[in-house]
C-alpha cells in the first residue's frame, strides 16, 4: 500500500522539534513579519493580470510600498487548472501574459512577487496542479519566475484528513486502539499499566484511543501545551538486549483512531509503520513482532503517532530543499497555510517564516465590484476575534530566530465590520506581530480616507515592524475566571484584554482591547511594576530596570496621536468603547 | 449531468445564446478554466452551486446575502474555503437543498462531492431563473 515517505532524517522528527538550533535549513533568515497584498479575500478566485497591476499602481499611489507593504502575492486561481509537459502555467484568460511578465512589473515597480501552491495533489480550488510528487519542476518553474514569496496550503493532502482529502487518511494521523503490549511473553494492560502524557488520548473501556495529535484547523482547542498524547510503559529488565514486543491493536480510519503506528524505546524509534487493518475498531488482533532493544533496569516504550505533524513538515520541507537548490540563494519567504491543522506551532520554525493558526478569517471572499464580507465575531475560525483569541496566547511559538504565529489576512475594508472593529483588527495584529497582509480591492482606498488611515498607521506598523521582533504577550483580561491571561484560551468576548510589547529602544507598548459589544465605561489600569513583571522572561535586565524605575513615562497614543507626561507608573483607560481599542507607546523618562 | 450539459441548459434556462458561453462566461468572471477543459465531467453539487452562484452574481448582478450564518447548519459548510461562500448563498437562496444523509446522524451536509440526478438539476436551474426573477421584480 501506498503511504508517506519514509523519514530518515531524525531532525523532522517530533524528539527534534524543540532542538535550540535549526540545522536542516541554517541559512534560513531571521526577518520580521512580511507585510503587502494578497488576491484572495478581495478576488477569492477572480484575481486577474489587470487586477493586481493596478493593485500594485495602488500601492505606489497611496505610498503603501514605502511603509513597508511591498509583497504582492498571487492566491489560488491563478493556474491554468492542468499542467502541460508537466509545467505549471497560468490560467490564459486571467494572466495572459504569464507569471515572469507580471513578476517583471512588480520588480520594476519595486514590490516582490508572490505565487500560491499546495503539499497536495490539487490547489483548494481544484486546480489540478498541487506541487505533490512535482516539487522539483515547480520549484524550478518559481525560481524562473523570480518569486520571492510562497504561500504553501494544504487541500487534497495525501497523509492527513485534510480539506478535500480522503477523510480515511486519518489512517496515517493516528496509532489504532491498543488493548496491551506483550514483550518477552509478559504481557501489560494499555488501561492498568500505560501511562498516558498530554491531554489527546483516553482509556476507553479496556483499551486507549486517540493516541496522536490534536487537529488545530477549528477554533475548539488551545494551542498551548502538548497538543499530542503518547502511551507509554515503563519495562524494567534484569538483561539487556533484544526483546519481542507484540502490540494487541485495533485499527480505524477516522479522526482519533487510525493504522499507523510508531514504536520507540526511549528515543529510538524501532517501528514506524501502518499496521495490518483490524475487522473493526474494536476487534483487536496482535501486530507481527517488533524487535525492541532494551536496556537493564527501567525503559520507556513509547507507542505514538506523530506522523501528523512530522509527514506535514517533510513535505513542506520537500518544496524548501527544492526551492533552496533551484533558487541559488535567491531569498524566498515560505509562508505555511495549513491552518493550524497539525500544530505548526511546533515545527514551523523548522521551515517557515511564518504559519496559519487557523482556518481562513472570512469565507466570504470578495471578486470585482464585490468587496465580500467578514467578521468581527463567529463560532468558527471567521471572524477578526476567532483569530485574535488563539494568536493572543501564542507568543511563546513566535520570534525572530523562528517565525510568526499568521492569523490571516487583513479583512480590513471589507464589508460586515466597523472602522471602529478596523481599527482595532490592525492594533491587534501589529500587537501579535503578525504579517500584514492586506486583502481588500485597493481601488477603493483614497489617500487619506478611512481605510487608509488604518492601513497607514506608521506608528502601529512600527509595532509590527520594530527590530526587537517579540510578540506582545496578554498580561491582563477581564474575564473573570481566567488564571494565567498569558496562556489561558478565552473565547468568551466580553471581556478587556490588556497587551505588552517590549521594543527594540527600551519603550513599551501597551493595548487595551474591548472585545465585546457593549462600551465598557470602568476604568482599566496597569502600573510600570505589573508590566515589567510580565514580561520578565523576555526582557533583559536593564529594560526592566530603566523601565521600573524611571522617573516618569512620555505616553503616545497610537491611534488617536495624543501624548501626555504619567507621572505615576500607573497606566489608565476610563473606558473604551464596544470593540474599540486604546493602544500606548511608552517611553521611560530618565 | 456533464458541466458543459448544464452550462448549456443554464444558458437555455435564462434565454440566452450558449455559443460562445465559456469566452464570454470566463471574461465575466463565472466560469473558470476548469469548467472547459473538464467539460465532458459529470458535474457535482459544489461545481453546480459555484456556477449558479457566480452566474447571478456577475451575469444578473444579484448581490450577495450577507449573512451567511444561517448556512452553518451544514456540517459540511467549512469544509471548502472555496466555496462555502457559493454553497452558502445558493443554499440560503433556496435553489440548492441540503441532505441529511444517514450517516451524519441527522446533520444536513451540502455533500459537496455528491453528483446529483438530471432532474434535480432541471429543478436548481429553475429555482435560479425563479429567484432571480423574483429579485428583479423588486
Amino acid at each position: 500500500m501506498e503511504g508517506p515517505a519514509p523519514i530518515n532524517d531524525k531532525r523532522l522528527r517530533f524528539d527534534a522539534f524543540t532542538s535550540d538550533e535549526n540545522t536542516v535549513f541554517p541559512d534560513k533568515k531571521q526577518r520580521l513579519p512580511v507585510m503587502g497584498w494578497n488576491s484572495w479575500n478581495a478576488f477569492g478566485s477572480g484575481n486577474t493580470e489587470a487586477l493586481t497591476l493596478e493593485m500594485v499602481r495602488k500601492i505606489k499611489e497611496l505610498g503603501l510600498d514605502k511603509l513597508g507593504y511591498e509583497y504582492v502575492v498571487l492566491d489560488d486561481g491563478c493556474y491554468r487548472p492542468e499542467r502541460i509537459n508537466d509545467r505549471l502555467e497560468s490560467d490564459p484568460v486571467k494572466f495572459p501574459s504569464g507569471f515572469k511578465s507580471i513578476a517583471d512589473k512588480i520588480h520594476k515597480a519595486g514590490l516582490k512577487f508572490g505565487m500560491y501552491n499546495d503539499i497536495g495533489t490539487k490547489l483548494c480550488s481544484g486546480a489540478e496542479v498541487g506541487i505533490y510528487k512535482h516539487e522539483k519542476n515547480d520549484c524550478e518553474d518559481y525560481i524562473n519566475w523570480d518569486i520571492d514569496f510562497i504561500k504553501v496550503d494544504n487541500c487534497y493532502y495525501m497523509w492527513d484528513n485534510a480539506t478535500f482529502s480522503n477523510t480515511e487518511n486519518a489512517r496515517y494521523s493516528y496509532a489504532p486502539n491498543i488493548r496491551s503490549v506483550s514483550i518477552d511473553g509478559k504481557t501489560y494492560s494499555a488501561v492498568n499499566d500505560g501511562i498516558i502524557n498530554g491531554s489527546r488520548a483516553a482509556s476507553m473501556n479496556d483499551y486507549v484511543t486517540f493516541i496522536g495529535t490534536f487537529d488545530g484547523t477549528a477554533p475548539d482547542h488551545t494551542p498551548t501545551g502538548l497538543r499530542s498524547s503518547e502511551l507509554f510503559f515503563e519495562v524494567t529488565v534484569d538483561t539487556p538486549g533484544v526483546y519481542d514486543l507484540i502490540v494487541s491493536y485495533a485499527t480505524g480510519a477516522e479522526e482519533g483512531i487510525g493504522s499507523w503506528l510508531q514504536v520507540a524505546s526511549g528515543d529510538e524509534i524501532v517501528f514506524d509503520e501502518m499496521l495490518p487493518e483490524t475487522e473493526s475498531s474494536e476487534t483487536f488482533k496482535d501486530s507481527p513482532v517488533i524487535k525492541i532493544k532494551l536496556n537493564a533496569g527501567m525503559n520507556k516504550i513509547r507507542l505514538m503517532n506523530h506522523r501528523r505533524q512530522e509527514n506535514t513538515l517533510n513535505s513542506y520541507s520537500e518544496i524548501r530543499k527544492e526551492l533552496e537548490r533551484s533558487g541559488n540563494g535567491r531569498d524566498i519567504v515560505f509562508s505555511i497555510c495549513e491552518w493550524g491543522k497539525t500544530q505548526p506551532q511546533d515545527w514551523g520554525h523548522i521551515v517557515g517564516d511564518s504559519w496559519r493558526i487557523l482556518n481562513d478569517i472570512t469565507f466570504q471572499v470578495g471578486s470585482d465590484g464585490n468587496p465580500g464580507t467578514a467578521a468581527w465575531e463567529c463560532d468558527y475560525t471567521t471572524s477578526i476575534t476567532s483569530q485574535y483569541n488563539k494568536a493572543v496566547i501564542m507568543d511563546e511559538y513566535a520570534g525572530l530566530d523562528k517565525g510568526w504565529n499568521d492569523p490571516d489576512m487583513l479583512v480590513i475594508g471589507m464589508d460586515g465590520i466597523t472602522e471602529t472593529m478596523c481599527i482595532s483588527h490592525m492594533a491587534m495584529w501589529c500587537m501579535m506581530n503578525s504579517p500584514l497582509t492586506l486583502g481588500l480591492d485597493l481601488r477603493r482606498v483614497e489617500k487619506d480616507d478611512w481605510i487608509c488611515k488604518i492601513i497607514a498607521n506608521k506608528d502601529l506598523i512600527a509595532l509590527n515592524q520594530d527590530p526587537l521582533g517579540i510578540q506582545a504577550k496578554r498580561i491582563y483580561t477581564s474575564f473573570k475566571t481566567c488564571k494565567d491571561p498569558s496562556k489561558e484560551y478565552i473565547r468568551d468576548n466580553n471581556r478587556v484584554d490588556i497587551l505588552a510589547k517590549p521594543l527594540n529602544n527600551g519603550d513599551i507598548a501597551l493595548a487595551f482591547f474591548n472585545l465585546s459589544s457593549e462600551d465598557k465605561k470602568e476604568s482599566f489600569s496597569i502600573s510600570a511594576d505589573t508590566i515589567v513583571s510580565a514580561l520578565d522572561m523576555i526582557i533583559p535586565v536593564s529594560m526592566k530596570d530603566a523601565f521600573r524605575n524611571a522617573s516618569g513615562y512620555m505616553v503616545n497614543n497610537l491611534i488617536d496621536k495624543s501624548s501626555l507626561i504619567n507621572n505615576d507608573g500607573l497606566f489608565t483607560v476610563d473606558s473604551i468603547i464596544a470593540y474599540g481599542s486604546v493602544v500606548f507607546r511608552i517611553s521611560p523618562l530618565l | 449531468m456533464t458541466r458543459e450539459a448544464f452550462i448549456i441548459q443554464l444558458c437555455r434556462v435564462f434565454g440566452e445564446e450558449p455559443g460562445s458561453v465559456y469566452v464570454y462566461g470566463r471574461e465575466n468572471g463565472w466560469l473558470e478554466q476548469e469548467d472547459e477543459l473538464f467539460k465532458e465531467e459529470e458535474i457535482n453539487r459544489k461545481t453546480v452551486a459555484r456556477i449558479l452562484h457566480m452566474y447571478l452574481l456577475k451575469e444578473k448582478e444579484i448581490p450577495d446575502i450577507k449573512d451567511i450564518s444561517k448556512a452553518q447548519v451544514l456540517r459540511d459548510l467549512y469544509d471548502c474555503r472555496v466555496c462555502a461562500n457559493h454553497v452558502a448563498q445558493i443554499f440560503l437562496t433556496g435553489i440548492m437543498e441540503a441532505k441529511d444523509l444517514a450517516a451524519s446522524g441527522g446533520f444536513l451536509w451540502f455533500d459537496l462531492e455528491g453528483k446529483d440526478d438530471l432532474n434535480a438539476i432541471e429543478q436548481y436551474l429553475d429555482n435560479a431563473f425563479e429567484y432571480c426573477d423574483n429579485y428583479k421584480r423588486g
